[in-house]
């Protein structure tokens, strides 16, 4: 019994320990005063409208949708394709691509922005929202490409040579078969995707100009400058589009199931 | 024309020669069984014949037709799948309508055919249902619904009734008869459950190792095996070894060892005088008779019409015996004998391992 108490609370000290630093930007948020201060001085929102008023901060925001939008559909397509190929080689090949496919994730992410800045001012695509779209692809693909991978594995094999023994292209068994079955997993990496590139900054800072600026980068910009509470209205944009992302991937895998 | 021949087909996984050559005709309408133990290679041919894998080497002709280099999707054959591989996220009529809406066929032809098909496996009224709302023995005739409603040149299906409980599996292996012989169809089964093959086949061909051992009726396999694992396979057997005295005019004589008999019976292909065989003496064959050979009881079991009796023969060799629970008298020691046309002798094809046999 004493011990349950003693796990409990410890349980709640841990859980506090992760979730407090980020829960602490939202009341910053609603502070009147011109400073970042808790608890706020009085509750405003003053710098909500200021956020959405200046310009700069509403192009970052649509940038930010834009780039990790664009990122989360290319690293689907790819990563499901890369997950369906992988599912198909054996042994040591397997295991090499794999390997290949995790990389970006252990790369220091710091090493993938100096090479990939190089790479884009050799074709001309720095400060682009494609640039940005194509880097964060590469961070996200593992993801997906992992997610996908293990709802293929949970997938009766027979059920694809069904189909085709009913007639169906491979194509077709794909569409009407394969997909509906991994779709939890399609949309598990999607949303990990998204978020991945949604909150994204070494890659950002180094491949964002003044045209493609991602809310992060300006984040990191202002508050160089400035220590005002409209980042913290950034930051709370932020966690809540991550959060509103992760509970309707659940709604929609839990209706899926 | 949609008879199946298989011309010298074989498999090989990794080195693992999992189908060795075969040759296999199955002529048009026939319901032919593969019978096996589990890695005889059975469903390595049933899946070569779907086109699921392609053959090392030999050809499968369908009719008059190649086909050893056709894709699956091609091939018109149903394939009814051990635990069915329905697809879960669709419905009763989803999954029966599948192949046909694969083939275009227009909406109110695909209901009528699902409806049809639904009764003829007794689904009426179950279309929308989900598959796993189903029973087991539903989403068998499913599964057999599905495989049957594109009306293929061939019929496959993989131990389907493995699933089942043993009441529900007797009561659909003779609906499948059934269906069956009201609308004939090329029909290649596999399964391991000898009385399964017996009751649904108009021929069967037990495999061992990667071959076909002996194709034939039920009734051919069963009065007369090639060699002592058919026997084994098909019904029970008794099996008295010993070494052949004389063979030839289809007949064979077996001095048994430790006996003072020798015991004659149809010779099996492949006897040569003196070497090791078997005598294969059915258990409903062995008779309680006077002046026979002296027999001692062991064990009796009462099995409602019948009584098997377990009897120990004076070279300390057992023997099962099987009368009419009437025609067994209440005695320790009995007196037996046997018809010499109820009788085979059988090569022994692995001297001194009588262990490989599944008897």
């Amino acid at each position: 019994m004493a011990g349950r108490v003693v796990l409990s609370a410890f349980s709640a000290l841990v859980g506090a320990f992760l979730l407090l630093p980020i829960l602490a930007v939202v009341p910053a948020a609603f502070n009147g005063s011109s400073f970042i201060r808790l608890p706020p001085d009085n509750w405003s929102v003053r710098w909500w409208g200021a956020f959405f008023a200046d310009q700069t901060w509403r192009r970052s925001l649509v940038t930010s949708l834009q780039v990790a939008t664009l990122a989360a559909a290319l690293s689907v397509v790819l990563g499901t394709a890369a997950a369906l190929g992988i599912e198909r080689l054996g042994g040591w090949v397997r295991q090499l691509a794999l390997a290949l496919f995790v990389g970006p994730v252990i790369v220091p992410v710091i090493v993938l922005a100096v090479a990939l800045y190089s790479l884009a001012r050799s074709v001309g695509l720095v400060g682009t929202t494609t640039m940005l779209a194509i880097a964060h692809t590469m961070l996200a693909l593992p993801y997906v490409a992992l997610n996908v991978g293990v709802s293929l594995a949970a997938l009766d094999p027979r059920l694809r040579l069904a189909a085709t023994g009913l007639g169906a292209s491979p194509w077709h068994a794909f569409r009407t078969v394969t997909l509906p079955l991994i779709m939890p997993g399609v949309i598990g990496g999607a949303v990990f995707a998204f978020v991945t590139s949604f909150d994204e900054v070494v890659l950002s800072v180094f491949l964002a100009g003044p045209q493609a600026k991602t809310l992060p980068v300006r984040i990191w910009e202002e508050i160089r400058v400035e220590y005002t509470p409209i980042v913290a209205v950034a930051a709370t944009i932020m966690i809540g589009l991550a959060v509103a992302a992760v509970a309707a991937s659940r709604v929609i895998q839990r209706r899926d199931a | 024309m949609t008879s199946v021949r298989f011309a010298g087909i074989s498999k090989t996984f990794a080195e693992v020669e999992a189908l060795r050559p075969t040759n296999l005709d199955i002529p048009s309408g026939e319901f032919l069984t593969l019978l096996g133990p589990s890695g005889s290679g059975k469903t390595t041919l049933l899946n070569i014949c779907a086109g699921y894998l392609t053959p090392t080497a030999g050809r499968l002709v369908v009719g008059d037709r190649d086909i050893t280099n056709l894709p699956a999707r091609t091939r018109n054959m149903g394939m009814v799948f051990q635990n069915y591989a329905l697809f879960p996220h669709m419905s009763v009529f989803g999954n029966v309508s599948y192949g046909l809406k694969v083939r275009r066929v227009s909406r109110p032809e695909i209901e009528r055919r699902v409806n049809n098909a639904l009764a003829m496996v007794q689904l009426e009224g179950f279309a929308n249902r989900a598959i796993a709302q189903l029973s087991g023995g539903q989403q068998q005739r499913v599964a057999l619904a599905r495989a049957m409603v594109i009306e293929p040149d061939i019929l496959l299906m993989d131990e389907p009734l493995g699933a089942l409980d043993r009441a529900l599996r007797k009561d659909v292996q003779l609906q499948i008869r059934r269906l069956h012989l009201a609308n004939p169809r090329t029909t290649i089964y596999v399964t391991h459950d000898q009385e399964e093959a017996l009751v649904m086949s108009d021929r069967i061909a037990v495999m061992r190792a990667g071959s076909i051992v002996q194709a034939g009726s039920g009734r051919d396999l069963y009065e007369r095996p090639v060699d002592a694992f058919v026997a084994c396979f098909l019904g029970e057997s008794n099996l008295i070894s010993g070494r052949v005295a004389s063979v030839g005019g289809g007949k064979a004589v077996l001095n048994a060892e430790g006996l003072d008999v020798s015991i004659t019976g149809r010779a099996a292909p492949g006897l040569a005088a003196n070497a090791p065989a078997f005598a294969l003496i059915r258990p409903e064959a062995v008779r309680l008779i006077k002046g026979g050979i002296p027999a001692s009881v062991i064990e009796r079991v009462y099995l409602g019409e019948i009584t098997a009796v377990r009897l120990r023969l004076p070279n300390s060799q057992e023997l099962w015996c099987r009368r009419f629970a009437a025609e067994v008298p209440d005695i320790e020691k009995h007196e037996i004998g046997w018809d010499e046309t109820a009788v085979s002798i059988l090569p022994d094809i692995n001297p001194g391992k009588r262990s490989v046999l599944p008897c």
